[in-house]
């Protein structure tokens, strides 16, 4: 009798807290039904308490894999663009999250890891090593990428300069880029307020767009962030709220 | 069983204060090691807090009553066999591992709800209890005919059917056991003394052991220290004599061999799976004692004995 193959999961020798830290995550049956149970909460709560609408929601409907790029005011933007995406898609959908906001403390990291599942992104330290795993990741089709190229929350509502990573993650290859515009996040939950207000959201998903025609080099970088941070400017509704 | 009973039932009581003082005593054993003989104790205070943990744990579910504590074991079951299907690699089959889990989700039930045609409310349903196993390796081998799949299922079935019934079911016995009448006796008694083994075996083996006990499968145990334990559990029966105060002689020797003999069957039958796995401890989840498989080991052998062997001859309820 020949011995049996035992493929055991790859981080059983670690506590219950670190293997969140890792990416990527292993598949986790648990963690999966919480996820699924709280976007639908989280939709649920979203259409009630902020009335939360999409326009432009046949933009997102795509089997291959996209960068969606919208502006950042609050914790909200992440779960409004998770909300637009149907649930099958949740487990492959990775929110860019601040490593070194969100991967440090045991709740934020539960939060991040469980709910929304966050991918690690070094602000701080070269990106390159972040950009390539994200590349990695949109190397399989039907992944879902959502990133802030702000590299932070607006504290004033108006969308700041994009950072030139998004550039260089999309310049030159064949990347579809969906860009958002989020409209009432801001007043309806701040940064450095402790608790969200029930103030009117909107998400406005733009037509999809790619730059595998493009150069590589510093100079066309910055053109794709700033003509990426154009086109989220312009979804912004006639009737924005500030 | 319930918060009020807890409150006036002296055995309960009684435990309390024997696993305060135990953990106490343990304490001021490893600080005089500490300060005194400065010995290397990181490690052991580690395993210490971890005990006091599960102590505190522990008492609050079995305080707060007879569902709570069947609903804890289940839990328990649940993540035991988890920790079993992550290191077996049976995980990565989640219709399997799903199956399982509503298998051990019945054996709860099963403790939960009361035999439709019995007389007695809230005692849990004997029968279906017992009879658990064959309806999960029913529900277990339908889903590889469900899928159409034959390669490599026999492996994924023996695991599955080992994971229900070795770590799900006769763990769950120690959640039916909140159905007996002496509920606070055995339930505590049964953790109780095989903790206690476990420690014994751990520390007459530091002290005393030099003879390998099962070379092939733990390295570290010894027969001295197996046999200090056995000594240990053969005596506690008799000490705390109060937890069933209606056995005879025959069945405190027998309570005796069931903890002292099972306890470290189970302990050893752990180590076989790990052994041929080829992982060290199931999982890390509680700090200094590995996953909580490696902690509930001589409880998931010794239990079921142990309820059938004081069900055979004083009925539960």
């Amino acid at each position: 009798m020949k011995e049996w193959f035992y493929d055991s999961v790859c981080d059983i020798e670690q506590g219950p807290v670190d293997p969140l830290r890792k990416f990527q995550r292993e598949p986790e049956m648990i963690v999966h039904g919480l996820r699924s149970l709280s976007a639908l909460i989280i939709r649920s709560l979203l259409r009630i308490y902020n009335q939360f609408e999409i326009i432009g929601h046949q933009n997102l409907r795509t089997n291959r894999s996209l960068v969606i790029v919208a502006n950042h005011c609050s914790h909200i933007d992440t779960l409004c663009l998770l909300a637009a995406l149907p649930l099958r898609k949740l487990h492959r959908a990775f929110p860019a999250a601040a490593s070194d906001y969100f991967f440090q403390s045991v709740l934020r990291l539960w939060a991040v890891a469980i709910l929304v599942n966050a991918l690690p992104f070094a602000r701080r330290a070269p990106v390159r090593k972040s950009l390539s795993l994200c590349r990695e990741l949109l190397a399989i089709p039907g992944t879902i990428l959502i990133i802030f190229p702000e590299g932070t929350r607006s504290t004033t509502g108006e969308v700041g300069e994009f950072k030139s990573g998004i550039g260089a993650l999309v310049a030159g290859r064949d990347i579809v880029v969906t860009p958002c515009f989020i409209d009432g996040s801001f007043r309806a939950w701040p940064k450095g307020k402790r608790f969200p207000r029930p103030r009117k959201v909107r998400l406005v998903v733009g037509t999809p767009r790619n730059y595998c025609d493009r150069g590589t080099d510093k100079i066309d970088i910055c053109a794709i962030a700033a003509e990426l941070r154009d086109a989220v400017n312009q979804l912004r509704p006639a009737n924005a709220s500030h | 069983m319930s918060p009020q009973i807890a409150l006036h039932d002296p055995v309960f009581h009684a435990y309390f204060w024997i696993v305060l003082i135990s953990i106490a005593i343990a304490g001021a054993v490893l600080s005089f090691m500490r300060f005194v003989f400065t010995k290397e104790t990181a490690a052991m205070f580690k395993t210490y807090w971890s005990w006091i943990l599960i102590a505190g744990i522990g008492f609050i579910v079995l305080f707060l009553g007879r569902i709570p504590t069947i609903v804890g074991a289940t839990f328990l079951a649940i993540c035991g066999f988890k920790e079993f299907a992550r290191a077996s690699g049976l995980y990565r089959d989640s219709w399997m591992t799903g199956a399982v889990y509503v298998g051990i989700v019945m054996v709860g039930i099963a403790s939960v709800i009361s035999d439709p045609r019995g007389e007695e409310q809230g005692t849990g349903w004997y029968g279906f209890f017992v009879a658990v196993p064959a309806f999960a390796i029913a529900l277990i081998l339908l889903i590889p005919i469900l899928r159409n799949r034959a390669r490599g299922e026999l492996q994924r079935i023996s695991l599955a059917i080992i994971g229900f019934v070795y770590i799900g079911w006769m763990f769950g016995h120690l959640g039916f056991m909140a159905n007996a009448r002496n509920a606070y006796g055995f339930i505590c008694y049964i953790i109780f003394a095989t903790g206690l083994t476990d420690v014994a075996a751990f520390t007459f083996g530091k002290i005393f052991g030099c003879h390998p006990l099962r070379s092939e499968i733990s390295p570290n145990k010894t027969w001295e220290g197996a046999l200090g334990a056995f000594c240990v559990a053969m005596i506690l029966p008799w000490l705390l004599r109060f937890s069933f105060p209606f056995f005879g002689v025959r069945q405190l020797i027998l309570t005796g061999l069931i903890v002292g003999i099972g306890g470290q069957l189970g302990d050893l039958s752990i180590s076989v799976i790990k052994r041929d796995i080829g992982t060290k401890d199931m999982a890390a989840t509680i700090p200094g004692h590995g996953g909580i498989l490696d902690r509930i080991d001589s409880l998931v052998y010794a239990a079921p004995l142990f309820m059938h062997m004081a069900g055979y001859y004083y009925p539960l309820r």
